[in-house]
C-alpha cells in the first residue's frame, strides 16, 4: 500500500493538476485576506489605530484583533475545501480521461486496492492543501496585520483553534472527492455533478427540507470543523464534530466502496 | 514444451455481441506466437481478458495456471503493450516509468535500463504529449519490460510505425524471444509478422480458426493456386482450353489465368501446341492469401456472413471469376 501511495504521489505531482489547484487556492486565499481587511476598513476605524494587540478593544481598530476576527484570518483559506474536493475527484477521473487506468490496473489488478490507495493519497493531499492555505494565511494575513500595527503572536495564538478543524475538513472533502470520482469516472460528468451539488443543489435542498442542513456534506463538514473551534452559534443546528466527521467519512467511503464494486465489474476497453 | 499462456473456452459477450466465443489456444514458452485475425475478430478483447482488464463471460485465461489477478507481482511476470494512448500527456517519459516502477515494487534502476533498451534515453525528460506514435510505442515496450517479465503480450505493436519502426520492432521481438521470453503478439496483418513469429493463432469472428506453426502455414501457402500465361498467341491457347473445357480468366489483353492449373499440366499443353510464351507465372498463394482465405472462409460458415464470401472483395483473385466455386 505504501508503494501504491508513493506511486500515486508521483502521478499527482507530475501533472499540472495539483499545482494549478494550489495556485488557484493561493489566489483565492489572497483575495479573501484582502476582503477581510477591506471589510474592516469600511466598518470604520482608520489605519494606524492604536492598540498593541489586545483583543479587548471592541471597535475602532483597523485590523482584525478580536478572537473571532483573528480566527477568521487564520482560517481565511477555509473555502478552499472545494478545491480539495475537486482534487479528490481529479485524482480518480484523470486516470480514465487519459486512459492511464489501464496501466494502473495492470500494476494493481485488484481494483479496490487502487481506490484505497487513491483515498489515502487524497487524504494526504487534502491535509497538504489545508496546510498550504494556513501557511499562506499566516504569511499574507500576518504580514498585513503586522504592517497595520497588529500583533503576529496574537494571530499565531489562534492557530491551534483553527488548524486542526480545517485540516480535518480538507481531508474529509478530498476523500469525498475520490468517492465521487470512483462512482462517476467520466471527468466532466464528475466535476459537473460535484459543483452542481455543492454550489446549487445542496443549498436548495437545505432551504426546502427542514433539518437537512446537518445531514448534507457541507453541514457535516461544518460540524467537523468545530473539532477545535467550538463555535456555539452554528453548533445548535449541526452535529457535534465527531458525528459530523463520521458522517462525512461515511459519504466518502460508501461512495468509494460502491464505486470500487462497480469498477471491479467494469470492462476496461 | 510447457505453456506460458493457456486459454480455455474463453468467451466474452458484450450484451448481444459475441466478441469472443469458446476460444482455446496455448502459447509455448520461449516462442513468439502471432495472434492473427481481421479487425474486430476479438483479439484485443482476448488480450484484455488475459490481463484481467475485461471480465470473462466464461472460460479461463491463465499464466502457468494462475489468472493475472492471482499472480504475485503481476508486472514481474507479464509485460503488456496495449493501445498507444494510455499516457498522461504532460508527464515526462521517465516519470511515467518511475510511477510504474514504484507502484509495482521494481528497482528504479530499471527505468534507465529500459529506456536505453528501447532507444529513448535521449528523450527521457521530454513530456509524452510531445512524443510521436513510434516513440509512444517504444515507451509502452519499455513499460512492459520494466519488471523483467518472462511473458510479453503485445497488442498491435506495429500500428502506426513506419517501415524502419516495424523493422526495429521485428528485431526487438526476435531478441526478446532469443533471451527466453514468451511473446504473444497480435496483428491484423500476417505479412507484418511473418518474419517474426514461430507459431500462429488465427481467429475470426471471435473463434479459433487455426493454431499451428508458421512453417505449417507456409506449407499450406505453397499449394498451387493456378497458372498465368502471357502470350502473343493467347487466342490459340483460349481455343484449346475451350475445346478441352478448362476454365480460364482473362487478366490482360494478352494474359489469362487458369485457376487450379499446375505447371506439370500446363507445360506439356503449351509445348504440344507450340505456343510462344512471354511469361509463365505459377501463382503460389502467399501467406497472406492463406490467412485471408482462412479467416474469410470461416466467416462464411456463420450466420450473417454472405454465402460465397470466398469470392468477395479482398480475396486474392478479386474481380470476375466465372468458374469460381465459392463457398456454398
Amino acid at each position: 500500500m505504501i508503494a501504491i501511495v508513493r506511486s500515486e504521489w508521483l502521478k499527482l505531482r507530475t501533472t499540472a493538476v495539483p499545482w494549478v489547484m494550489a495556485g488557484i487556492a493561493l489566489l483565492i486565499n489572497g483575495l479573501l485576506i484582502l476582503v477581510i481587511y477591506l471589510n474592516h476598513d469600511s466598518n470604520g476605524g482608520g489605519f494606524g489605530g492604536g492598540g498593541s494587540g489586545s483583543s479587548a478593544t471592541i471597535s475602532g481598530v483597523g485590523y482584525p484583533h478580536t478572537t473571532q476576527q483573528l480566527r477568521n484570518l487564520v482560517g481565511s483559506g477555509f473555502e478552499g475545501y472545494l478545491l480539495a474536493l475537486l482534487l479528490g475527484v481529479l485524482i480518480v477521473t484523470t486516470e480514465f480521461r487519459h486512459k492511464t487506468v489501464t496501466t494502473t490496473f495492470l500494476i494493481t489488478p485488484v481494483r479496490p486496492i487502487m481506490v484505497a490507495g487513491k483515498l489515502l493519497m487524497a487524504a494526504i493531499a487534502g491535509a497538504g492543501m489545508a496546510i498550504i492555505m494556513l501557511v499562506s494565511s499566516l504569511i499574507g494575513g500576518g504580514l498585513t496585520l503586522v504592517g497595520l500595527g497588529g500583533s503576529f503572536s496574537a494571530l499565531l495564538h489562534q492557530v491551534p483553534a483553527v488548524a486542526p478543524g480545517m485540516i480535518l475538513v480538507f481531508i474529509l472533502f478530498a476523500i469525498l472527492g475520490v468517492g465521487i470520482g470512483s462512482l462517476i469516472t467520466n471527468q466532466v460528468a464528475a466535476i459537473v455533478v460535484t459543483l452542481g451539488w455543492f454550489i446549487i443543489l445542496e443549498g436548495i435542498l437545505v432551504s426546502l427540507v427542514h433539518g437537512a442542513a446537518k445531514w448534507v456534506p457541507t453541514g457535516a463538514a461544518e460540524a467537523a470543523a468545530n473539532l477545535t473551534r467550538n463555535r456555539g452559534d452554528v453548533s445548535l443546528f449541526l452535529f457535534n464534530w465527531w458525528q459530523g466527521t463520521l458522517l462525512m467519512l461515511a459519504y466518502g467511503l460508501v461512495f468509494a466502496l460502491v464505486g470500487s464494486m462497480i469498477l471491479t465489474r467494469r470492462d476496461i476497453t | 514444451m510447457p505453456s506460458a499462456i493457456e486459454v480455455h473456452g474463453l468467451t466474452k459477450h458484450f450484451g448481444s455481441v459475441h466478441a469472443v466465443e469458446d476460444l482455446s489456444f496455448e502459447v509455448d514458452t520461449g516462442r513468439v506466437t502471432g495472434f492473427l485475425g481481421p479487425n474486430g475478430s476479438g483479439k484485443t478483447t482476448t488480450l484484455r481478458m488475459l490481463l484481467g482488464l475485461v471480465a470473462v463471460t466464461s472460460g479461463t485465461a491463465t499464466f502457468g495456471g494462475r489468472t493475472y489477478e492471482k499472480l504475485h507481482k503481476p508486472t514481474h511476470h507479464v509485460g503488456a503493450v496495449l493501445e498507444a494512448t494510455s499516457f498522461h500527456p504532460s508527464r515526462r517519459a521517465e516519470d511515467h516509468l518511475k510511477m510504474v516502477a514504484i507502484g509495482a515494487g521494481i528497482p528504479l534502476s530499471r527505468v534507465a535500463e529500459t529506456l536505453e533498451l528501447v532507444g529513448l534515453s535521449d528523450v527521457a525528460r521530454r513530456r509524452v504529449g510531445k512524443f510521436s506514435l513510434g516513440m509512444r510505442q517504444r515507451l509502452q515496450l519499455a513499460t512492459a519490460l520494466l519488471g523483467d517479465p518472462e511473458i510479453l503480450i503485445l497488442d498491435e505493436p506495429a500500428n502506426g510505425l513506419d517501415p524502419q519502426g516495424i523493422q526495429w520492432l521485428r528485431t526487438f521481438i526476435r531478441y526478446q524471444a532469443s533471451i527466453g521470453r514468451s511473446i504473444l503478439v497480435s496483428s491484423h496483418l500476417l505479412s507484418e509478422m511473418e518474419e517474426t513469429v514461430d507459431d500462429v493463432v488465427i481467429v475470426s469472428e471471435g473463434r479459433l480458426v487455426l493454431q499451428t506453426t508458421l512453417a505449417d502455414l507456409a506449407g499450406r501457402a505453397g499449394t498451387s493456386n493456378g497458372m498465368r500465361v502471357r502470350s502473343p498467341e493467347i487466342g490459340r491457347l483460349i481455343e484449346i482450353l475451350t475445346a478441352t473445357q478448362v476454365a480460364y480468366r482473362p487478366t490482360a489483353p494478352d494474359t489469362i489465368a487458369i485457376d487450379g492449373a499446375t505447371p506439370e499440366w500446363l507445360g506439356p499443353v503449351l509445348a504440344q501446341n507450340q505456343i510462344v510464351v512471354y511469361e509463365l507465372i505459377h501463382d503460389r498463394g502467399s501467406l497472406e492469401d492463406v490467412f485471408l482465405k482462412l479467416t474469410q472462409g470461416f466467416a462464411a460458415t456463420f450466420p450473417g456472413a454472405t454465402a460465397g464470401a470466398g469470392a468477395g472483395p479482398g480475396t486474392p483473385h478479386a474481380g470476375p471469376a466465372p468458374m469460381s466455386g465459392g463457398v456454398s
